[in-house]
């Protein structure tokens, strides 16, 4: 059988979320993957400080992470060509889900969105969809960032596509709210190959 | 004058020290990762309770600030931060009721923000709501299991929501 086991021991994760509360959940989430190198910041500056300091293997960062924002620190990490963590994978954690921000996301180069709030599942199956299902990295003239065509199967090992794995079963009448089904299938585009 | 073709696009494959460190064998299996997880979760569920206090007493503080200067970005952006942190958690530690009043909240407080009229009556309607998410019989609650409350608030954030055209000069 394929493993679809991710091993997160001693690869240094780091948090950024202005919710302490949050950055605690998530941190005890990690721990229980396996996790035992987990940074914390609440703030960009924070961010960059942590990034500057030292190797940080993957980013869990929130769309609105005061003052930037997730979106343009996402387009910062990944336009700037001399910084070393350009490749960084970035995972943005975003209770907007709108069609619009998840689309914005995959433009900005994030490697996947989760919704908040979150469960260990979720994480876990979108952490281990960047592992196993590793995507090309395309440097264009206005795109630097994992290649945006692409398309999720299911996660690996885990249940895949939930068809009622709605995040508020009154979601219908909320308008522009998505699941993370619905954000999965906006980051996949591999029929057209466009964006 | 001919329009220069874009320069190809270069595509390769980053193979980061996360992709293939987390790909070793000795990982944690699925299941038991995650149980583990929710054990970590549910471990700090003993000290949710005073932390969701503390928030909800920061945000009726900010609410009323908001109140008093309703025209006052600041104090909504302050006032939607924590919300927003009630929001973020809410459902992760059980409260499900919790994050769906501090979502409507936080996207009618955006729309203050944004420009539309500020209304204290469903501000106070959400206070009552949140009363009401907070207590132990309501807390577990999806909101399609208090339908009344849930399309309510729905309903109050669409009209609530609209932004009035700029007048015409």
């Amino acid at each position: 059988m394929k493993n679809s086991n991710i091993n997160l021991k001693d690869l240094m994760i780091l948090v950024a979320d202005p919710n302490h509360y949050l950055r605690r959940v998530v941190n005890g989430m990690l721990r229980g993957f396996g996790a035992n190198k987990v940074m914390e910041v609440e703030h960009s500056n924070g961010l960059f400080q942590a990034l500057s300091g030292q190797k940080i293997d993957i980013l869990l960062c929130d769309m609105r992470l005061p003052p930037h924002g997730g979106l343009k620190l996402t387009r910062t990490i990944r336009r700037n060509s001399d910084n070393e963590n350009r490749t960084l994978p970035i995972l943005l954690m975003s209770s907007d889900t709108s069609e619009t921000t998840v689309k914005n996301s995959r433009d900005a180069g994030a490697n996947i969105v989760v919704a908040k709030p979150m469960s260990p599942s979720a994480l876990y199956d979108r952490l281990g969809w960047i592992v196993f299902n590793p995507r090309p990295f395309v440097d264009t003239a206005n795109y630097f960032g994992p290649d945006r065509r692409f398309k999720i199967e299911g996660y690996p090992g885990g249940v895949g596509r939930r068809k009622g794995d709605k995040i508020l079963d009154v979601a219908a009448e909320e308008g522009p709210a998505l699941g993370q089904d619905d954000i999965d299938s906006l980051f996949s585009n591999a029929r057209t190959g466009q964006s | 004058m001919s329009k220069q073709p874009s320069p190809p696009a270069n595509i390769f494959y980053a193979d980061t020290r996360f992709e293939r460190l987390a790909r070793r064998p000795g990982g944690v299996e699925r299941e038991q990762a995650i149980q583990r997880a929710q054990t970590e979760v549910d471990d700090m569920k003993a000290d949710f309770g005073a932390w969701i206090d503390g928030e909800f007493e920061r945000l009726n503080a900010a609410l009323s600030k908001a109140a008093d200067a309703p025209g006052d970005k600041t104090a909504l952006e302050r006032a939607n931060f924590y919300c927003a942190q009630l929001r973020d958690v809410g459902a992760t530690m059980g409260y499900e009721l919790v994050t769906f009043v501090a979502r409507t909240l936080c996207e009618i407080l955006d729309a203050y923000v944004a420009g539309a009229p500020y209304d204290q009556e469903i501000i106070d309607c959400h206070r009552n709501a949140f009363l009401l998410a907070r207590m132990e019989q309501y807390r577990h609650l999806r909101p399609d299991q208090v339908p009344d409350l849930a399309n309510g608030l729905l309903r109050v954030v669409e009209i609530a929501s609209i932004i009035p055209p700029d007048p015409v000069p």
